[in-house]
C-alpha cells in the first residue's frame, strides 16, 4: 500500500532528524558538563593539568600552602626535583611543571613581600 | 496468503536492516582508522579526551612514553608512581596526574583494540 510506505518513510526520516538533533545537543552539552565537573574541588585530580597554571595548582603540585614563604617553596621544589629528575628516569614534562609551579609561587611570594 | 507475504516482508526488512547496521559499523570503524592514520584522534578518542579533560598527548607527556606500548606505559607508570609517594615526600597531586595519565592511555589502547576487532570482523578475508 503506497500510503503505508509513505508513513514508514516519514517515520524513518523523523527518526533520522531526531537522532542528529540528539547528537548535536550532546556535543554542545559537553563543555558545560566538563565545566560543571571542574567546579567541584575534588575533581582536580580527575583531569589533566590546567591549561594555564594557577597559583592554586602550583601550590598543589609543590604540596605547600598557597601562602608558603620562599624557603618552604624552595625546599618543596628541591625535594620534588630530586624525586622527579629527568636524568634519573623522571618525566621531563612533570619536571617542567614542578619548575613552573615554583616560578609561579616565587612570583606571588615576591609580590607579597 | 497475506500471512506469508507479511512474513517475507518482515524477513526482508530484517536482512536489509542488519546489512545496513553492519555497513554503518564498518564505515565508522574505517573513519576512525583513517582519522588515526592521519594523526588526528578518532571521534571516540576525542570524546574521551573531552570528558576526562586529558588528551592522549598530555598523558604520553606525563608518563614520558613515545609509543603506546603497554610495557613502556606500565614501566613508566610504576616508576613515576613510586617516585611521588607521599611517604617519601612526593606530591599527591603529581601522583594522581600520573594515575590519570595511565588510565587515559589504557582507555586509548582499549578504543584501538575495539576498532581493530570491528574492522577484522568486517573483512574476514584480509
Amino acid at each position: 500500500q503506497a500510503s503505508s510506505m509513505v508513513a514508514v518513510g516519514l517515520a524513518l526520516a523523523a527518526a533520522g532528524f531526531a537522532g542528529r538533533y540528539a547528537m548535536q545537543a550532546m556535543k554542545q552539552m559537553e563543555p558545560q558538563v566538563k565545566q560543571a565537573l571542574q567546579s567541584f574541588p575534588n575533581t582536580s585530580a580527575f583531569c589533566g593539568f590546567e591549561p594555564k597554571m594557577t597559583k592554586r595548582e602550583a601550590a598543589l603540585i609543590l604540596g605547600v600552602s598557597p601562602t608558603a614563604n620562599k624557603n618552604k617553596i624552595r625546599e618543596a621544589h628541591r625535594k620534588l626535583m630530586v624525586l622527579n629528575h629527568p636524568d634519573r628516569g623522571g618525566s621531563p614534562y612533570i619536571a617542567a611543571k614542578i619548575n613552573e609551579a615554583k616560578d609561579l609561587m616565587d612570583g606571588q611570594a615576591r609580590k607579597q613581600s | 496468503m497475506a500471512k506469508y507475504l507479511a512474513q517475507i516482508v518482515v524477513m526482508g526488512v530484517q536482512v536489509v536492516g542488519r546489512a545496513f547496521a553492519r555497513a554503518l559499523q564498518q564505515e565508522y570503524a574505517a573513519s576512525q582508522a583513517a582519522a588515526r592514520a592521519r594523526g588526528r584522534p578518532g571521534q571516540q578518542s576525542a570524546a574521551v579526551s573531552s570528558i576526562t579533560g586529558m588528551s592522549v598527548q598530555e598523558a604520553q607527556q606525563i608518563l614520558n612514553v613515545s609509543t603506546l606500548s603497554p610495557e613502556e606505559i606500565q614501566k613508566s607508570y610504576e616508576h613515576l608512581f613510586k617516585a611521588n609517594e607521599k611517604s617519601v615526600g612526593g606530591s599527591f597531586y603529581l601522583q594522581s596526574k600520573v594515575v590519570r595519565a595511565k588510565e587515559r592511555l589504557d582507555e586509548e589502547l582499549n578504543i584501538q583494540k575495539q576498532e581493530q576487532n570491528q574492522q577484522s570482523q568486517q573483512n574476514p578475508e584480509t
